[in-house]
């Protein structure tokens, strides 16, 4: 078979408010994307299991933010654990800030500190605080009571996981931004047989995107049936 | 700004990073655009290093395929953006002076949104509030300092804020200032790397009213209590009032200098201690009432036995509620206000459970888990015991044979009895008083 060299052409399915699945999430969703506006709440908690889309919907929210012409501050505790809390300082001045997996840092007293008086300059400000965490405040092992307290002070919601129906949704509708078309007996097909948390589903979908880029193939059954059955030989 | 130079740098980059990188160091930066040159604010020296180190090449190369003709300087500096655009609820009141002085010291920064109005009274803060509203009509000269110490989210900042404000409010043009004992640090930090230690003293000292808050954060700061002392001192000596808080007792404080201790009880010291259900009721109609919305009772009483902890705690979830009733449009009853809280009551369950509770009041008074179950009746044992069943009733939802069932087969009349016990313990004894409100706080934050 002739391959064709396929990432020039594949497109990024990037993290926006358009391209998230709400399911049972979307008053979340609509709390998000009014806080991105400038309304909504002050200061949101999200929480849920890895893969549930914390990260996706903190990042949509940054960019919503600055589409409406606001500023915004975002970081992710997930990798950055040896960054020192000095990254926060002046972060007040933003319009938004996004702290994502606040629990990672659990347990650091300077890092709590840290959050705790960003968190107290951002309400001086008038600013707005969102936050997500793998756990509910009440099971983060904060060090710091008055950060725990203040965790509980804004709205929390739970990122609750989609159902089949909505991930076969979330799955095309990713396949269609990526441009290329996930047909429904294709995407049974796989939900049937893969793991179905959705950052896995995804990552599937971009290798069998840039399989039938390379062989200039529809995503049929039988053509992503080849595919994963030569990933399961070659693993 | 649409179509600017940085505008078509932010998306190139975008494609070149990771969707981390450019929302962590690229997106905060704030671009001040001249036609020879292009200036990136960074919030602080870390980022703007940060991003020197990993980024630059990225960002000139972005910069430089867009240049006409000349090419465009880069530089990066620490500054700060336009200030926040809004208020969280412009249609509340709010800071009244958000504006900071001149010299970057702060305004008063008061809230007017915390006064006694809205501050609900309760078993738990009423000797607090009483104390407040004396020093609030007599500043400088009825208790001073006033020291108010208690839990986290019961309330502290709003009574220390509603003192404030009466002051202003009875005495226009009063220098009231608030803050964050952090902020106090910082502010001396910045004066000493401006060499304007000086004018941070005067400033300090000269207020009418000094309201610092949370100042157990000064604990391990040295540099700051010395400079504390001295402005404490002064203050005082001027007869202007000062208003502290902290989580604890003065002399609990670790890490704070002796001499200040022992200054902080020079005037009054009031506890603020978690709110009764009663209380918590009052505060979630109340707070429900400033949203506009009629809470009805059987919802308050539900959501108030529940969430005991905190007042912040309450709010949290009653936002929860208003949130989802405003999404939904469905009025606010005990099934939508069950449905909307599901998640946070359900974790409320699973961390209050007799056995915790068993374990925590055993580990409290040294004793063994099995002497709550087991049949002894020596008082180091009984009250203990008592004091766990009634920790139990009033924070599970378990029926009394069932808390019964659970220390060791005894009847419902026996937990009754326990329950009625503690109660009258409590009044009789501050010890037992203290010991029950500790185990609490210890149990439900």
């Amino acid at each position: 078979m002739n391959e064709q060299l396929p990432l020039a052409l594949q497109l990024r399915a990037s993290a926006r408010f358009s391209s998230y699945v709400p399911g049972p999430n979307a008053e979340l969703l609509q709390q998000l994307q009014d806080i991105a506006a400038g309304g909504g709440e002050a200061f949101l908690l999200c929480w849920g299991a890895s893969g549930c889309g914390k990260t996706h919907l903190l990042q949509a929210c940054c960019h919503a933010s600055t589409e409406h012409g606001r500023s915004v501050s975002y970081i992710s505790f997930a990798d950055n654990e040896h960054l020192p809390p000095a990254l926060l300082e002046g972060w007040e001045q933003f319009d938004l800030v996004c702290l994502d997996d606040i629990d990672r840092i659990a347990g650091r007293r300077d890092w709590e500190e840290a959050v705790f008086h960003l968190y107290n300059r951002v309400r001086d400000r008038g600013g707005r605080l969102v936050l997500s965490a793998s756990c509910a405040p009440a099971q983060m092992d904060l060090a710091l009571p008055d950060l725990a307290s203040r965790l509980g002070w804004g709205v929390v919601y739970p990122i609750h996981l989609l159902d089949d129906d909505d991930r076969h949704r979330a799955m095309q509708l990713r396949a269609r931004l990526m441009g290329c078309d996930l047909p429904d007996d294709t995407t049974r097909y796989l939900l049937r047989r893969l793991p179905r948390d959705l950052p896995a589903l995804f990552d599937t979908l971009d290798r069998l995107d840039e399989a039938s880029l390379a062989a200039r193939r529809k995503l049929t059954v039988p053509f992503v049936k080849s595919v994963l059955e030569d990933e399961t030989r070659s693993a | 700004m649409q179509g600017s130079l940085w505008q078509q740098c932010l998306s190139q980059l975008e494609t070149e990073l990771s969707e981390q990188q450019f929302n962590t160091w690229i997106r905060p930066l704030h671009a001040v655009e001249k036609d020879d040159s292009l200036t990136l604010l960074a919030p602080n020296r870390f980022v703007l290093d940060w991003v020197n180190e990993h980024f630059m090449k990225n960002i000139r190369d972005a910069v430089g395929a867009r240049a006409a003709s000349e090419p465009i300087e880069v530089q990066l500096e620490v500054g700060s953006v336009k200030p926040v655009t809004s208020k969280p609820k412009p249609s509340k009141p709010g800071r009244q002076d958000r504006r900071r002085d001149k010299r970057g010291l702060p305004g008063n920064n008061l809230d007017s949104a915390f006064n006694f109005d809205t501050f609900v009274e309760g078993k738990s803060n009423q000797l607090a509030r009483a104390a407040s509203i004396q020093v609030a009509e007599n500043p400088g000269s009825a208790y001073n300092p006033l020291f108010i110490y208690g839990g986290v989210g019961l309330g502290k900042t709003h009574l220390m804020q509603a003192v404030g404000n009466m002051i202003v409010q009875r005495r226009p043009g009063a220098q009231v200032v608030y803050l964050h004992s952090e902020r106090f640090v910082a502010d001396m930090v910045k004066a000493l790397q401006h060499n304007a230690i000086n004018e941070f003293k005067r400033y300090y000292r000269s207020v009418d009213a000094l309201l610092i808050d949370d100042i157990q954060f000064f604990a391990g700061k040295e540099r700051s209590q010395e400079e504390f002392f001295h402005t404490f001192n002064a203050l005082l000596e001027g007869r202007s009032q000062i208003i502290m808080t902290c989580d604890r007792y003065p002399k609990e404080i670790k890490g704070l200098e002796e001499r200040l201790k022992s200054r902080f009880g020079w005037g009054l010291t009031v506890a603020i201690e978690p709110p009764e259900l009663e209380t918590r009721v009052a505060i979630l109609v109340n707070k429900a009432a400033q949203e506009n919305i009629e809470l009805p009772s059987e919802v308050a009483f539900f959501v108030a036995k529940r969430i005991h902890s905190n007042v912040r705690e309450l709010e949290g979830a009653l936002k929860r509620i208003i949130a989802s009733h405003r999404f939904s449009g469905r009025s606010i009853d005990l099934k939508s206000t069950k449905e909307a809280l599901r998640d946070l009551l359900a974790l409320q369950d699973k961390l209050v459970s007799i056995e915790n509770i068993q374990k925590t009041v055993a580990e409290y008074y040294k004793i063994r888990v099995a002497d709550l179950l087991s049949a002894r009746r020596t008082r180091s044992i009984t009250r203990p015991r008592q004091i766990a069943m009634a920790l139990a009733k009033e924070l599970t939802s378990h029926s009394l044979p069932e808390i019964g069932e659970a220390f060791g087969g005894r009847d419902h009349t026996t937990v009754l009895h326990a329950c009625r016990k503690v109660v009258e313990l409590k009044e009789a004894d501050m010890r037992i008083s203290e010991d029950y409100n500790n185990l609490w706080r210890i149990l439900t934050t």
